[in-house]
């Protein structure tokens, strides 16, 4: 009785919260990832000349990408601006393309669920696999499945280790010590080459944040060796844990000239963190990667310097790769590509651009 | 002989006194040791930074401390935090104190859920509040699937105005502990709530309404979480859904465990669950203000409790 009278009272509740929901009226916000402006340049198609995966080589047949079936296998969930404008920028080029059997999935940052999301797009007939990889290492049973059928996979933004063609086509992505280098650039800049820097670490035991770290410090070492790292800790690529690092940090070291956030997230719980003790904006320099708006508007603002961005539009680059594999033409184990940067002059105008 | 008996006596003693005031000795050593060794330490901005992150923790740990009494736990409540960051931003457009309202509400409903699957469905309070744990933090991203800032005015002032130089989270936290002491101390329901966890049999044939009695911890409970999620979403001036809350619900067995509840439930210690949060909240400040790998912090915090475990054994 009383569990019949619970579950009718939750689902009574459930009503009531999507039915006359109002939320705070915020300017609303275009859409994330739809712009062309946008779209990814090839920096450097990177690997020895003539190492190139050509169809031939790889084994496949050609086929026409309009009417094959693509699978895309989106590793976390759409929760973060990241995220939400990858799978969109994939989403938005296949329609462009006209690519109508495009086959989604999201492993909601489970590994297990990522190897039977793509187990299952092949057992669907994917002739492409566009796969954004939760981790690099464990794609085995995949790979083995998706040679047999000699189905090619382009990786974005992480890569898998496995063999270049034989198990994989290409990886498309950022190098993420240049962004480290980049960003140590702004700081330098910043700072005018001297004082005291504190690195906001992302998630402990991830290549981006080993990368962007080391980026960052061999940048400040050869550059700039007046400026001092004096603190680093891990604010797990978090907007609450970078603000209470920072709400540490600077009371315990009010010293501190600049802030070296591993990513936007981290810069604006930075920000909330100085807000709340009293700082003007631009008294500590904030410098982060990512590109999210939230940031590009802290830079508007005067609380964020600049921003090394990380550009999740891999769509018309993916689709493009593939397009040249079955044409025939060689394609490289790397694709890098190209990112922007933000700082004051160019903030405001890029605002609409930034995902 | 006598000596040996003696000495027994003196063992027996110290593990007593460290039972009681244990938690509380070892704060007082950590402090003593920043004081010292941590430049700027002993400042009032120091002080408000550290109260004001323990906050949270402290009003999670006081629910998950009467339910830890009733020989349950809740594992939900970092979900009900995402949950009530998730009703924020929902029903702002209607005001602050109208969407506080509807937090608090979610966080009541998912308690008595959890309370209904405890007390009358008959569940294991961890594989029930498992279940919420893993479904709550759901259904809050299904309600917001992204983080969300906001500029509500009311919403800001609460995470970041003072009141006479106190934080207004920290008065919360504050008013909120006495409220939970002196519902465990002074009230038929606080007497009620340890006997059931001190032997639900016993409560039942002695005529306690036990199943309501725990459907009222839960629900309590999680009231305390969302209260939490308001205050961290307020501070953090952004609904966070997605990873507001993670691993709360280990912080606040830890800060209870730590405090000296025992997990066996008919026991509350409120104040030792609030100087078990703060022990553990100065011992990541001192690692982080001495710029020492996260991994020492939980290693650390490993160590404080096994030795608050191990304190615990010794008493039977």
């Amino acid at each position: 009785m009383l569990r019949h009278r619970a579950a009718a009272l939750l689902g009574a509740a459930a009503l009531l919260v999507s039915g006359c929901a109002k939320s705070e009226n915020t300017a609303t916000a275009p859409e994330p990832g739809g712009s062309d402006a946008q779209q990814q340049v090839v920096e450097s198609p990177t690997g020895p000349a003539g190492a190139g995966c050509t169809i031939a080589r790889q084994g496949a047949t050609a086929f026409d990408l309009k009417t094959a079936v693509v699978g895309f296998s989106q590793s976390e969930k759409e929760a973060n601006p990241f995220r939400i404008a990858e799978t969109q920028s994939i989403k938005d080029e296949a329609a462009k393309l006209g690519i109508a059997n495009l086959k989604v999935t999201n492993a909601q940052s489970q590994f297990a669920k990522q190897i039977s999301d793509v187990q299952q797009l092949i057992a669907q007939g994917a002739q492409l696999l566009v796969i954004a990889p939760l981790n690099s290492d464990g794609w085995e049973p995949v790979l083995q499945q998706a040679a047999a059928k000699k189905v090619p996979i382009i990786t974005i933004d992480r890569k898998i280790n496995a063999r270049h063609c034989a198990d994989f086509l290409t990886f498309i992505g950022s190098d993420f010590v240049e962004q480290g280098r980049r960003a140590a650039d702004q700081m330098i800049e910043a700072l005018g080459g001297k004082g005291k820097v504190a690195i906001l670490l992302g998630a402990p035991g991830n290549n981006v944040t080993t990368e962007r770290t080391q980026g960052f410090k061999e940048q400040v070492a050869a550059k700039a060796p007046d400026i001092e790292i004096t603190f680093e800790q891990t604010g797990e690529f978090a907007r609450e844990k970078g603000q209470q690092v920072t709400e540490q940090l600077i009371q315990s070291n009010p010293d501190i000239d600049g802030i070296y956030a591993e990513n936007d997230e981290m810069a604006l719980g930075a920000v909330t963190a100085l807000k709340g003790a009293g700082k003007k904006a631009g008294d500590i320099k904030i410098v982060s990667i990512d590109g999210t708006r939230g940031a590009v508007q802290g830079i508007v603002d005067g609380w964020i310097f600049g921003v090394v961005e990380s550009n999740p539009r891999f769509g018309q680059l993916a689709f493009a790769t593939a397009q040249k594999f079955l044409d025939g033409e060689a394609i490289p184990e790397k694709v890098i590509i190209s990112d922007r940067e933000y700082d004051a002059a160019n903030a405001e105008a890029s605002l609409g651009q930034a995902y | 002989m006598t000596e040996t008996i003696d000495r027994a006596l003196d063992r027996v003693r110290v593990v007593s006194w460290l039972q009681r005031y244990g938690v509380y000795a070892a704060v007082v050593v950590l402090f003593a040791f920043n004081a010292v060794f941590t430049p700027h330490f002993l400042a009032a901005d120091n002080f408000r930074t550290q109260l004001v992150q323990v906050a949270p923790i402290v009003i999670v740990a006081l629910g998950m401390a009467l339910v830890i009494g009733t020989e349950g736990i809740d594992l939900s409540v970092g979900s009900v935090m995402a949950l009530a960051a998730s009703m924020v931003a929902l029903y702002l457009g209607y005001g602050a104190l109208p969407a506080i309202a509807m937090a608090l509400l979610a966080g009541a409903l998912v308690g008595a859920a959890g309370g209904v699957l405890v007390a009358v469905v008959g569940v294991q309070p961890i594989v029930a509040t498992l279940a919420l744990l893993v479904g709550v933090r759901g259904l809050a991203n299904v309600f917001l699937p992204q983080l969300r800032e906001f500029t509500n005015p009311t919403l800001v002032a609460i995470g970041s105005d003072s009141v006479a130089g106190v934080p207004i989270v920290v008065l919360v936290a504050v008013v909120l502990v006495a409220a939970v002491a002196f519902l465990v101390r002074r009230t038929t329901f606080g007497r009620q709530l340890v006997a059931v966890g001190g032997n639900r049999t016993a409560s039942r044939l002695s005529g306690l309404p036990v199943r309501r009695i725990l459907l009222t911890v839960y629900v309590l409970a999680g009231v305390l979480a969302a209260v939490a999620g308001v205050l961290a979403t307020s501070r953090l001036q952004a609904s966070d859904p997605t990873s507001l809350g993670l691993f709360m619900e280990l912080s606040a067995i830890t800060a209870v465990v730590v405090g000296g509840t025992p997990l066996t439930g008919g026991r509350v210690r409120v104040l030792g669950t609030v100087m078990g949060a703060l022990l553990m909240q100065l011992l990541q400040a001192t690692l982080i203000k001495h710029n020492l790998p996260q991994s020492w912090t939980q290693m650390a915090q490993a160590v404080i409790i096994l030795a608050a475990v191990y304190a615990a054994r010794e008493r039977r």
